[in-house]
């Protein structure tokens, strides 16, 4: 009986212990997570949270220096590189390790291994793009050059350091809740989160849409309505600028530039659209148009917002180097900044740098290829995939040709088993292992002037971008920038045929000759990712780049400008007009109000009254906004279906649609096919759309109503959680903007990092701030604290330090580091 | 007395040792000095819920209570009903209820050991 009293006791004692230890399913060890000496009760933060005031670690050479400010911003001060990039290492991970090492997981498709089956889908996708591979070689090549070797390792080193002094009471509160542990940093790993930004900026194509619209109507229709440069743009490089350079020979367009494509070989791969929206601004203003008498540059990239944020803040100083901004986590150096003399941003270069190659194999072996008239090798590489839950890894084969590897989802697979097989290859500017991106932003870093600037843009490949400088010798200047691919006119806008030599990519722009421009007589260097340049450009860069509005605003509103001031581009930088509404509402409105009823729907009513800004108050805004999404889908939905799962297509852009209502009012688009014996004119379509949006508007938001129909109700800006954990992100942050509007914040992108800086002979006086905080940790209050400010459209002066030494109010504390 | 040693001994053991040590210190305490069962498993209980509820409050306090309510936020989206308690409480009743039952389960295991002997 005593036996059985403790034998039971004893596995009751045992066997709750051991639950409580393991995960179960998702749901993490509850007993550890729970526990105050272990588990999240650790993670929170009270006020600052600073490292200790004297901190010794191992593998620094000197000691160093490192003051916070009062928005926890470090500023760190060493004596050499190694050392400053060490200790960014150190504190970027003291801030950010989760987050870090989760973009690398994304990129090498390694989120199964962690988050189990839910993720499976993504990670195979991101093994066939091949990104982990292209890291491999991008470090292998780049480590030859000495400076970015060390700093590389300097920067690996320092995370290190701090991954290893970490115990689980520490680790930040993801790893206790998703239930896994950090590795250890490398080189590649940077290389990595590089790579993810390759593939955010330059990873979309349209070419197998356009493809399938190419194959229902033929290729005069496909010139008519997606034209290769459109009718409203304000490029970047400004109208009229000489090109200094005597171009490559470009080769002549084959005869045939497309793959044959028939509809049983129609593809329908999950890569995402291109996404114009993920866009950015920058612009600088020369002296002759600033009340200083020097350049001002404002920059503000947008991305998908997350929490923690994708930037962090950090002043870097060594003896040749005194640099500020934002930095991403992950890679050493700056990214968007400013030094003593001059000032830097980026913009994506929307250029078409994915394509896709039709490929003919020989049997399913898929060993062989046609190309150039004959059989050639396929290269083959086995993928394994751990996944969280599963005891055996999952296997893949990536076949590759010369063009990139094959790339198509599970569905499609199924048309291997024809007799001749047909499948995708991919050519992708992001598996360049040539040049350095890392050190094109080591130079931007030190740069004291124009033609350092310029030194340091050879050694950037991508995504390429629109770097945007200014000096205080009076400079400012604007590079699209990047290896941008030699392509005959249209190469790339179709799916392209794998087996023609002609259509394989022809070699590079010259670094030299891609479109830059500097100090032009206007005063004044922007860029909304927009066109480049005009098609007097000698190079074909793509015909699609993001829609020409928030351009011709900022470079309208710029143009008039005169004293500029930090305020003035802050402000623009805030600027809500609608450009659309003013080119389309009216010639809209007079449609409807052809019909007398309608001018009496409340709707219409406010429409007619609405400034036309997209202000976070406005219902004019909601509306319309509204309408211009149901207007499309009313007029191209049925001919170019966007939502057809097997052949999907591509609408033609916003201002094709403008186009054709004022000019072609009676184009045979406005018809819905769809509707039997019954033609559709313009005026139906106008009129339908605009009940369709009132009604689904109502359905949603109830009655019209100032309060439930605001704007910024119905857009609903969201920053969440980098990992979706429920409760770690901000919903509904009240704000303005719109796509098409300078302030580009849509339900979940927007200004990731808002920058001005006033350039100076003395001292540079700059302002910025990013939606999130420096702190990763959820609990901090500097997790979110500057989402507010931001909201608003404030900046935040930041502190530039001239030395460790100097004195300022908002110093909050301060770590000397040394060697241990 | 073994509630006071439990709750001293633990708290040394966890700042060095996985959370679940607390399961071996009760179950030695409760087989090195228990009378009875129920007082075995209530000293254990009793001192690890002190001992919990005392550090979880100090680390709540000290961060006003971001975290829990961040975890709460998580948790109730997972888990319906949580979605209607209130989320300090009731995650120190979650915490209170791990940590008690682990360590007088053990505790009490340790007294009927003990009982084999005599």
């Amino acid at each position: 009986m005593k036996f059985v009293k403790f034998i039971i006791s004893l596995l009751a004692a045992a066997g709750l212990t051991y639950v409580l230890n393991r995960p179960l399913g998702a749901v993490p060890a509850l007993g550890r997570l729970f526990s105050p000496f272990e588990g999240f009760w650790q993670n929170g933060e009270s006020k600052l949270d600073l490292p200790p005031t004297d901190l010794q670690l191992e593998g620094v050479q000197n000691e160093v220096n490192v003051v916070f400010d009062d928005n926890r911003v470090p500023h760190v001060f060493a004596k050499n590189d190694h050392d400053v990039y060490f200790t960014q290492g150190y504190l970027m991970a003291r801030d950010r390790l989760w987050q870090m090492e989760f973009y690398t997981l994304a990129a090498s498709g390694r989120l199964a291994e962690v988050v189990g089956e839910r993720a499976l889908e993504l990670d195979r996708y991101s093994r066939r793009m091949g990104m982990a591979d292209a890291a491999k070689k991008v470090y292998e090549n780049g480590k030859t050059n000495k400076i970015f070797d060390e700093v590389l390792n300097a920067y690996s080193a320092g995370v290190n350091t701090y991954i290893k002094q970490l115990r689980y009471k520490n680790l930040p509160v993801e790893y206790k809740i998703i239930g896994y542990q950090p590795e250890e940093w490398s080189p590649y790993k940077t290389i990595l989160m590089m790579m993810n930004m390759r593939n955010v900026l330059n990873g979309g194509s349209d070419d197998f849409r356009m493809s399938n619209a190419l194959s229902k109507y033929g290729m005069e229709v496909m010139k008519d309505l997606f034209p290769n440069y459109p009718s409203n743009e304000s490029p970047i490089i400004p109208v009229g600028t000489k090109w200094n350079f005597t171009p490559v020979p470009v080769p002549a367009p084959p005869a045939q530039i497309s793959a044959p494509m028939s509809v049983s070989e129609s593809v329908a791969f999950d890569i995402p659209q291109h996404s114009p929206e993920i866009g950015s601004n920058n612009w600088a203003v020369g002296g002759e148009k600033s009340a200083t008498g020097l350049p001002i540059l404002a920059n503000d990239p947008h991305l998908q917002l997350t929490l923690p944020s994708i930037w962090y803040q950090m002043q870097l100083c060594t003896p040749t180097m005194n640099v500020y901004g934002a930095c991403l986590p992950g890679a050493p150096g700056v990214v968007i900044g400013f030094n003593k003399d001059v000032a830097w941003g980026v913009t994506n270069v929307g250029s078409d740098v994915m394509d896709f190659y039709q490929i003919k194999f020989k049997d399913n072996t898929k060993k062989e290829y046609w190309y150039n008239g004959a059989w050639k090798p396929t290269t083959m590489r086995i993928e394994e995939f751990v996944v969280k839950g599963r005891p055996e890894a999952l296997k893949d084969t990536v076949y590759s040709t010369h063009h990139g590897p094959i790339v198509y989802n599970a569905a499609s697979d199924k048309n291997f088993n024809q007799n001749v097989p047909v499948g995708h290859a991919m050519r992708w500017v992001a598996h360049e292992k040539e040049g350095t991106d890392l050190m094109a932003f080591y130079y931007l870093n030190r740069a004291k002037n124009y033609d350092d600037y310029r030194k340091a843009l050879t050694y950037y490949v991508a995504p390429a971008q629109n770097f945007v400088f200014a000096s205080n010798q009076n400079d400012i200047s604007i590079t699209p920038n990047g290896k941008l691919p030699l392509k005959w006119k249209e190469q790339g806008k179709f799916i392209m045929d794998g087996s023609n030599p002609a259509h394989d990519w022809q070699g590079w722009i010259p670094v030299e000759q891609n479109p830059t421009v500097k100090n032009p007589p206007r005063g004044f260097v922007s860029s909304a990712n927009q066109f480049s340049a005009d098609p007097t450009y000698p190079y074909y860069l793509g015909w699609r780049f993001a829609p020409s509005e928030r351009a011709i605003r900022i470079n309208e509103r710029l143009e008039k400008m005169q004293k500029a001031t930090v305020d003035s581009l802050r402000m623009l930088q805030n600027d809500n007009f609608n450009v659309e509404a003013r080119r389309i509402l009216p010639v809209l409105m007079k449609i409807l109000n052809a019909d007398s009823s309608e001018t009496k729907n409340p709707a219409y009513q406010t429409l007619a009254k609405w400034n036309m800004k997209n202000d976070a108050n406005e219902v004019g805004a909601t509306i319309f906004e509204r309408w211009v999404k149901e207007l499309r889908y009313t007029v191209f939905e049925d001919e170019f279906p966007m939502t057809n799962l097997k052949t999907p297509m591509v609408y033609p852009s916003r201002n094709r649609m403008w186009d054709m209502v004022v000019k072609e009012p009676t184009a045979k688009w406005f018809d819905n096919v769809s509707t039997k014996n019954k033609q559709e004119t313009l005026q139906d379509v106008v009129k339908q759309s605009f009940k369709a949006s009132i009604d689904s508007l109502t359905m949603k938001l109830g009655p019209m109503n100032a309060e439930t129909w605001a704007w910024n109700k119905v857009k609903s800006t969201d920053i969440n959680h980098l990992g979706r954990l429920p409760g770690f992100g901000r919903q509904d942050i009240p704000n303005g903007g719109g796509a098409g509007i300078v302030n580009a914040t849509t339900e979940l992108n927007g200004p990731s990092w808002r920058m001005v800086v006033q350039l100076d002979k003395g001292w540079p006086k700059a302002y910025g701030l990013y939606p999130g905080g420096q702190s990763g940790n959820p609990a901090s209050p500097f997790y979110d604290n500057m989402i507010d400010k931001w909201a608003k459209g404030e900046l935040n002066e930041l502190l530039f330090m001239k030395s460790k030494d100097e004195k300022s109010s908002r110093i909050s504390g301060t770590v000397k580091i040394s060697k241990k | 007395m073994n509630y006071i040693i439990i709750l001293i001994v633990s708290a040394v053991a966890q700042y060095f040792l996985p959370w679940w040590v607390i399961a071996p210190i009760a179950f030695a305490i409760g087989a090195w000095k228990s009378e009875t069962a129920l007082g075995a498993y209530a000293a254990a209980a009793g001192a690890i819920a002190t001992l919990w509820v005392g550090y979880a409050t100090f680390l709540n306090s000290a961060n006003e209570g971001i975290m829990v309510e961040k975890i709460g936020g998580l948790f109730s989206e997972n888990i319906k009903f949580l979605k209607n308690l209130p989320v300090t409480p009731t995650f120190f009743t979650i915490m209170t209820i791990i940590g008690s039952q682990v360590a007088g389960l053990s505790a009490t295991a340790g007294y009927h050991f003990r009982q084999l002997f005599k």
